[in-house]
């Protein structure tokens, strides 16, 4: 198996963000980016409430190394609650994670407003610290 | 007048003195020992003493083999038996039991959940199946129906009817307050021939609660012995207030004892003063005093309050 | 309805150890309300089955499928071939889908992943309250539709014991009402608090399960 020692392990993040909680004058991005150690896959979502835990899994599940979810703060969800219902799936998703032998870290929320593209790449960057230190995801390549 | 059972209990209440009965807790070994150890410090002192059925719901020397014991010492037991632990089957063989080796005072409970054993220090053992066949009322009436008609439960007839003197709990001060005295007299109406109530601090709230009791008639059918246990300092009369359900204690109180620069003196002084008012309210029987860990200030107190020497009957 | 929840993660992978293929189900009926085995849970565990059992270094290989209904026969025909192919299946449904399964399945090994707890009502989001213990005596007409035998810690038939907290909750869990207390407030309110002082006989617990495995027979509904 390619156990990549952590010298050179670039962790592959995952990073839905919710479209509200970037800057207006921000385009919106998806795709593959590359950061400072780790590379870095954006998903747009409407609304950081449409996180669920099956998808989350799903993506964990197919070797993605670490999930960040990036929601607006707790009073500027469009969706009122969305982004507090997203927190707690989160939260939960981090003890099923934590019980699979997985580790908690691999998947956080954080919140902003106004963000741009680099703060969304500072997000990833630093799931993929929190990442690097469980090594890459065992699933990877199964 | 004639008795139920002519135990020493029984028969001070049928001759109008003060009753006092008090608690021995057994062992959570078989260590004989142990249980006389308490009955030599409280022989002589009460008129009969509960054996308690696994308080807690922790496992202890099982009450009928405790009060066995203190009977052999001279001590007059009340068996406490709970619902927790046994169906009808096994209580109504058990009581059988009980009268057999000379056990004829029962105090019919609901006993302690089993998940209470968890909350102290102990572990006990909350994974245990609750039996709870029966309720304690139902669990009188079955006592009352073997003693007077001879018939157990499921209708079959007993061989000769066993004698006993049926005793209840009540809690006076707990929610819904509204119908603690109804549920008095459903006991009363049961069968229970005496009361003992949970621990009373608030002895106006329990004035107003027994009032109602004699209202009802209740007193001329039962023997209420309201439950007093010494104070042994304000943090246990907060912790009692705050955790233990259906125990008021006033704010005075609990002050007057934090005030205290001897504690247990005052403690003692408060229980006498307790017993002087319970005393002086219509219906009251007789009280069930107790010191929890500290039975030896249990001496004192009697003989202050002019309680001893136990009547002669 | 039926409540479940799930068991330990842990638990799930001893069973799982030395399967290859295995075949996660759910039923979209009781256990999707109380959020245990519904579609959304099935497709939340089949994946954290296999990186639990990636990371016990017994990889598995798993599928998944929720049924409609896992108690009926009929809708245990949709997983057939998922079913040959597997050789484990772990279920989220009730006790009852469950054997269900075990017994259409009777070659494949059949794993809980959940325990069967109760019979409850959503009382808010995220919260089950037991309701019914199925005790094969209703009390219900004498307690004001509410149940004493499902809902009383100790079950009690003539009102409440010594525990009812000051402020009315169960002296065994803090969050739960005392229900007698609320028995004995819908019966004042109704000005009925004189039937609660008639005594309740003890109970016939014949047709509860603890009077051994029901079986309820209806002749006009043979074929």
């Amino acid at each position: 198996m390619a156990n990549n020692s952590t010298a050179d392990f670039q962790p592959q993040i995952t990073l839905l963000y919710c479209r509200q909680s970037l800057a207006a004058e921000a385009k919106p991005v998806q795709g593959n980016r590359s950061g400072d150690g780790f590379s870095a896959r954006l998903v747009l979502l409407p609304c950081s409430s449409k996180v669920q835990l099956p998808h989350l899994m799903r993506l964990l599940e197919q070797g993605s190394d670490g999930l960040q979810i990036a929601a607006c703060p707790e009073k500027a969800c469009q969706h009122l609650v969305g982004s507090n219902r997203a927190e707690k799936r989160i939260a939960r998703g981090r003890e099923l994670l934590e019980q699979v032998g997985m580790g908690a870290e691999r998947l956080g929320l954080d919140r902003g407003a106004g963000l741009s593209l680099d703060d969304l790449m500072e997000m990833a960057g630093q799931r993929a610290e929190a990442v690097r230190a469980l090594g890459p995801n065992p699933m990877k390549g199964v | 007048m004639s008795l139920h059972a002519g135990t020493k209990l029984e028969k001070v209440l049928a001759a109008g003195q003060f009753a006092l009965t008090t608690e021995v807790g057994p062992p959570r070994g078989p260590d004989v020992e142990e249980v006389l150890k308490k009955a030599d410090i409280l022989k002589g002192m009460a008129d009969a003493y509960n054996v308690t059925d696994n308080q807690t719901a922790v496992v202890r020397m099982s009450s009928i083999a405790g009060s066995k014991i203190l009977l052999d010492a001279g001590l007059e037991p009340v068996a406490q038996m709970t619902c927790r632990d046994r169906n009808r089957i096994a209580m109504q063989s058990d009581l059988l039991g009980a009268s057999a080796l000379g056990l004829k005072n029962i105090l019919a409970i609901s006993g302690d959940h089993q998940g209470a054993g968890a909350s102290g220090k102990l572990k006990g053992h909350p994974g245990a199946k609750g039996v709870y066949d029966v309720d304690s009322i139902q669990l009188i009436n079955i006592i009352k129906n073997m003693r007077d008609e001879g018939v157990q439960a499921g209708g079959d007839t007993l061989t000769s009817k066993p004698q006993f003197f049926i005793g209840a709990a009540w809690t006076p001060l707990g929610p819904p307050i509204e119908f603690r005295v109804l549920r008095l007299a459903k006991k009363v109406a049961a069968g229970a021939d005496f009361i003992q109530t949970q621990a009373v601090y608030d002895i106006k709230a329990f004035a107003e609660q027994m009032a109602k009791a004699v209202d009802m008639g209740l007193t001329e059918k039962t023997a209420i012995l309201p439950g007093l246990i010494v104070p042994r300092s304000a943090g246990m009369l907060n912790y009692m207030n705050k955790n233990v359900p259906g125990v008021v204690v006033p704010q005075e109180l609990i002050d007057r004892m934090k005030a205290a620069s001897d504690p247990q003196a005052e403690g003692v002084k408060v229980t006498l003063e307790l017993i002087e008012q319970v005393r002086e309210l219509p219906g009251v029987k007789g009280v069930h005093l107790q010191a929890i860990e500290a039975e030896e200030l249990l001496p004192e107190i009697i003989n202050q309050a002019g309680l001893s020497p136990r009547p002669e009957v | 309805m039926i409540t479940a929840e799930w068991k330990p993660i842990e638990e799930m992978v001893g069973y799982l150890r030395g399967h290859k293929k295995v075949l996660v189900i759910g039923c979209a009926t009781c256990v999707a309300e109380c959020a245990a085995g519904g579609e959304r849970e099935v497709e939340t565990l089949a994946p954290l089955l296999a990186m639990a059992m990636q990371n016990d270094g017994n990889p598995i290989e798993v599928k998944s499928a929720t049924l409609e209904r896992q108690c009926e026969p009929e809708f245990l025909e949709a997983i057939a071939e998922a079913a040959a192919e597997a050789d484990a299946i772990v279920s989220v449904a009730c006790g009852i889908g469950m054997q269900l399964v075990a017994e259409r399945y009777a070659d494949t090994s059949l794993y809980p992943g959940v325990n069967t707890t109760s019979l409850s009502i959503r009382e808010e989001p995220g919260l089950w309250t037991s309701r019914c213990a199925a005790c094969g005596d209703c009390v219900l007409g004498f307690t004001f539709g509410l149940c004493p035998v499902a809902r009383c810690a100790k079950s009690l038939q003539n009102g409440p014991c010594g525990g009812t907290r000051t402020n009315g909750m169960c002296e065994i869990n803090e969050d739960t009402p005392c229900i007698w207390r609320l028995i004995v407030e819908r019966a004042t309110a109704r000005g009925r608090l004189e039937d609660l002082t008639k005594v309740r006989p003890p109970k016939n617990w014949s047709n509860s399960p603890a009077g051994g495995p029901k079986r309820m027979l209806r002749e006009d509904l043979r074929s």
